[in-house]
């Protein structure tokens, strides 16, 4: 009995303390920002903030209350097309559909290929299709009415990321998986035929593409992490050809208006750097844009065209959880936000 | 008892004013090995056959998390990987030395308790602070701390002839056996054994996710492994010889993380290791000696036949080899004694992958110790020294290094009731590990060692009544590491490399109770309580998020509970225990919370006297008899509910 009663009182020492109250969130999203937070890996714990506008409020688990369960094991991607949102989780092999407004599950599409995980990385969306790159070397195409996968277009060694521009879909050959022999391509496919009909040489570890308001593609190649450094190319989508190598570090790109925000995070020295591109002249207008000196872990950036506001996301480290800062599109801080862990990319809602 | 066993325990005994004592301890406990088989009192925890075949552990792990301050990090199944670390030092800073021989791995700098043969286990014993022992190899006296496991096969004994035999069957297709036979005429001896375990591993499992719970069966967890061994020794006028090989074969599926919506784990990996380990010991006028020597190879071959580079998998294979020897050495007069030694490790790795360094490491040791009784108290005094070289076969800079570090000891003899009081301080490091320094992307060449110092206040205490015994055992204690040796993603979230970035403090305490009750000649009872208090704080940085925080993985409370109940030959022992939540990641926050657990464990056994010298006994156990979901690192999912039937036959 002596035994019992200590089990007893050690049971009742187990039980967890009280969880803090949830922040709502209201029925339908607007006016806010939904941030992926991928998460560790092995710890499935990816998840998705919801930043209020109207009174700043954060909750940091907007999917597990949502959806019922959580997203999985490193989320990869988040967008909208149309009234879905797309987020691609990575370790888990998903691509979780949910309604836009609502942010209820509309279907969880399962990326495997007999019995492997696909290992999805990125989405983007063409004519109804959504394409997802995936690790396995293949451009998943999924017909975003039935939500299934309805081809698979072969391309380079693990695929990163993607961008359409005319009726070309970019898609760089990162190679990650086969360091030190990393790839160093990129794979044009032909969004009509659906098939690879070329494969350019950019630079080492291809990785981030965006395209200019007058359709060039620009690929950061991220070199080997060691001697070979992080760089961007332009591609001239008509000629298919690289036409300009640039000589700064950048690690990240995001598009604001006309121009690109380029981010730096230096893993050897700590240190964050964020300029101000123009693609047109093909200057950078400003190298130290906003003084990102004070993150410890610079990791995602966004541009809201609706408040007309930049968010960066500071990864701490990467193993503590995030910070999301809010800038001025002339880059005056002007509000911050406790995320959750890795926070990488960003959704904007009017 | 021979003349050299008499000598050899008092050899290993801890005060002089207690060898009677220990000797009389010595007989009442299956005499295994001339070293180390002392029931004595010492902060040291011991577990005999009787106990280990009580507790039916699945290996060495399940014994080894009922010692005070050992926090265990389980990864789950059978042959999986399993450490402990003690009092928050990390797994690579403790020694384990089987038949008085120190085992090695210089590419993880720790041994995968999973994968330590329990069958054959006469006793095992987990020592911190002074190491009563002053013959077992330097480089186990002057680690953080250590285990030492002795087995029925490398020791002489009184019996000519003894048998041990087990077949047992468990839950989730585990089967397994074990035969070992040691010859033992007056002057030396001879034994083999064999042994051999599988399972399917296929345990159900529940994990929360969110409001769903997740239910599943394990899979890729297939496991198979199988050991072998021969030993024997010579005993002449004034010491003892041995001998001994040992083969152990691992094939093992890795069921890998629980990962939500995913279930496509297919890797494997394969272990092979041989081993050949040979000792003397000897004396002449009070004066102690012990050399010994070690060899082995170990293999293992990793494989995953999906990974998605260019070829589509990963075969790497790993070729660990080391070779280490020393000697050690005592002498004593009445109230002091000195004793130190030497030891040298010669290691390397090599393995099918370019872009590894391919190491050779030689680590050199030596120590010398003091001891002396003045009055009311002893004092110990020990300062050791080591020099690592290092070199590689890709042109990387070699690496040297020097240390020395100190230990102190002061006790006070026993007062009344068998009261007594230590404080010690020791200084310690652990050299980086192979796979830090150079395993591909994440291995970091910079990296220095990860020190420690810990200091203990102890207060032990056992009164003895004629039906009943006490023994209570309890520290404080406070441990700083620094230059600690942790993984951190540095490129992005894939890529980690090892850094000595971390500075840890932990303040603690523990305790252990055993009481011993006799009823009456048929009925005794045997109840046992141990409870750990860390707070381990993560001191790096004060500007970071997870200062003060407690640091990842470490419970602030662990506790023990053992009832062990006997009528003649037959029993029933409970034991629980209790590990309080942990965190994932350092960061303190409710989103890395990992649920504590209690799990309780029953086991009944009989025995049958078949002959005067022969015994078959009989014993089932439920383990996790609340079906607890648990888990000691986050998705690595533990077995619910599960039973096991053993018998076991034992000749001497």
């Amino acid at each position: 009995m002596r035994l019992i009663s200590l089990l007893f009182i050690l049971s009742l020492i187990s039980c967890k303390k009280d969880n803090p109250e949830p922040v709502a969130v209201s029925n339908v999203l607007s006016n806010g920002t939904v941030v992926l937070c991928e998460g560790l890996f092995q710890q499935n714990n990816a998840s998705l903030s919801w930043i209020n506008n109207s009174d700043a409020s954060v909750s940091n688990t907007l999917f597990a209350t949502k959806v019922g369960r959580q997203l999985g094991d490193t989320g990869n991607d988040i967008k909208r097309y149309g009234g879905k949102v797309y987020v691609v989780v990575n370790v888990s092999s998903t691509v979780e559909v949910l309604d836009a407004q609502s942010f209820t599950s509309i279907k969880q599409i399962t990326m495997q290929n007999g019995g492997v995980s696909k290992q999805p990385r990125n989405i983007e969306f063409y004519n109804g299709k959504a394409y997802v790159t995936c690790y396995d070397g293949f451009v998943d195409v999924i017909d975003t009415i039935s939500l299934t996968v309805i081809n698979r277009i072969p391309v380079g060694l693990n695929p990163e990321d993607l961008i359409v521009s005319g009726n070309k879909l970019y898609v760089s050959n990162s190679g990650g998986l086969n360091g030190p022999s990393m790839d160093s391509t990129v794979s044009i496919i032909d969004l009509s035929s659906n098939s690879e009909i070329s494969r350019i040489t950019v630079g080492l570890n291809p990785g981030r593409c965006i395209t200019d308001n007058v359709g060039d593609v620009y690929v950061v190649t991220r070199g080997d992490y060691a001697g070979v450094p992080s760089r961007m190319v332009r591609i001239n989508t008509i000629s298919d050809l690289v036409e300009d190598n640039f000589s700064f570090d950048v690690s990240g790109l995001s598009k604001m208006n006309g121009n690109f925000l380029v981010s730096y995070y230096d893993f050897s020295s700590g240190q964050s750097s964020l300029g101000l591109f123009d693609p047109l002249t093909e200057t950078m207008i400003d190298p130290s844009f906003i003084d990102v000196s004070g993150l410890t872990t610079l990791y995602g950036v966004g541009f809201n065209q609706f408040t007309n506001t930049i968010f960066i996301s500071d990864a701490m480290s990467f193993t503590n959880s995030g910070y999301v800062y809010e800038y001025t599109s002339s880059g005056a801080q002007i509000a911050s936000y406790h995320v959750g862990l890795n926070p990488s990319k960003f959704l904007f809602y009017e | 008892m021979t003349k050299l066993l008499y000598i050899f325990v008092l050899l290993s005994c801890f005060d002089l004013s207690g060898q009677v004592d220990s000797i009389q301890n010595i007989q009442t406990v299956h005499v295994s090995t001339l070293l180390l088989v002392l029931k004595e009192k010492s902060h040291s925890l011991v577990f005999d056959r009787e106990t280990i075949d009580e507790l039916q552990p699945t290996d060495i792990s399940d014994l080894l998390r009922k010692v005070p301050g050992v926090n265990l990090r389980s990864y789950g199944g059978l042959g999986g990987l399993k450490t402990v670390s003690m009092r928050s030092l990390g797994a690579n800073h403790s020694s384990i030395i089987v038949d008085g021989v120190p085992l090695n791995n210089s590419q993880t700098g720790q041994v995968n308790l999973g994968q330590l043969m329990v069958d054959n286990v006469e006793q095992l014993t987990s020592s911190i602070g002074l190491n009563s022992n002053y013959l077992i190899p330097v480089s186990s006296q002057i680690s953080g701390s250590n285990f030492m496991i002795n087995t029925m096969e490398n020791s002489f004994a009184r019996d000519t002839l003894t048998i041990r035999a087990n077949v047992g069957y468990g839950s989730f297709g585990q089967i397994k056996g074990y035969a070992g036979v040691k010859y033992n005429p007056n002057k030396y001896f001879i034994s083999a054994f064999g042994a051999m375990q599988k399972a399917k591993g296929n345990y159900r499992y529940s994990l929360d996710n969110g409001l769903l719970e997740l239910n599943g069966t394990r899979k890729n967890n297939e496991y198979f492994d199988y050991n072998f061994g021969v030993s024997g020794g010579v005993k002449f006028k004034k010491g003892q010889w041995r001998i001994g090989f040992r083969h152990k074969s691992i094939q093992q599926e890795l069921p890998g993380a629980v990962i939500f919506y995913l279930q496509t784990a297919d890797e494997q990996l394969t272990t092979k290791g041989n081993r050949l380990f040979t000792d003397l010991k000897w004396t002449k006028n009070k004066f102690y000696s012990n050399v010994f020597l070690n060899g082995s190879i170990d293999n293992q071959e990793y494989f995953d036949p999906t990974y998605l580079n260019a070829v589509g998998e990963i075969d790497t294979k790993f070729n660990n080899r080391n070779l280490n020897g020393g000697y050690s050495f005592m002498r004593f007069s009445n109230n002091w004694k000195v004793f130190g030694g030497v030891e040298e490790t010669v290691s390397d790795l090599l393995v099918n992958d370019s872009t590894f360094a391919e190491p050779v490491r030689f680590h050199s040791y030596a120590m010398i110790g003091v001891r002396y009784d003045i009055s009311f108290f002893t004092l110990t005094g020990q300062i050791s020294a080591q020099h690592v070289y290092e070199e590689n076969r890709i042109g990387l800079a070699p690496k040297k290094m020097f240390r020395v570090n100190p230990f102190f000891s002061i006790k006070t003899k026993e007062w009344g009731q068998r009261s007594q009081v230590e404080l010690w301080y020791r200084n310690s490091f652990r050299m980086p590990t192979f796979n830090e320094l150079y395993y591909t992307n994440i291995g970091n060449l910079n990296l220095i060692p990860e020190d420690a110092h810990q200091v203990n206040l102890g207060y032990l205490w056992s009164p003895h009544s004629r039906r009943m015994e006490l023994d209570w055992k309890s520290n404080i204690f406070f441990n700083h590491i620094e230059n600690k040796i942790v993984a951190v993603p540095t490129k992005n979230l894939f890529i980690w490399s090892m850094q000595n970035i971390g500075r840890v403090n932990a303040f603690g305490g523990d305790f252990q109770f055993e009481a011993k009750y006799k009823f009456n000649d048929l009925w005794q009872s045997i109840f046992n309580l141990s409870y750990t208090y860390q707070k381990t704080i993560d001191v790096t940085d004060s500007d970071s998020p997870t200062y003060l925080h407690q640091v990842a993985y470490i419970p602030e409370h662990t506790a023990n509970a053992d009832i062990s109940v006997k009528y003649h030959n037959t029993g029933l022992r409970l034991s629980s225990y209790y590990i309080s939540m942990r965190y994932t990641l350092n960061e303190n926050i409710l989103a890395n919370e990992l649920n504590g657990f209690v799990l309780m464990d029953i086991s009944v056994f009989h025995t049958f006297k078949l002959d005067k010298k022969e015994q078959l006994k009989i014993i089932g156990s439920v383990k996790n008899v609340f079906n607890s979901s648990y888990a000691y690192i986050r998705s690595y999912v533990m077995p619910g509910i599960n039973y096991s039937i053993s018998l076991s036959y034992a000749f001497n």
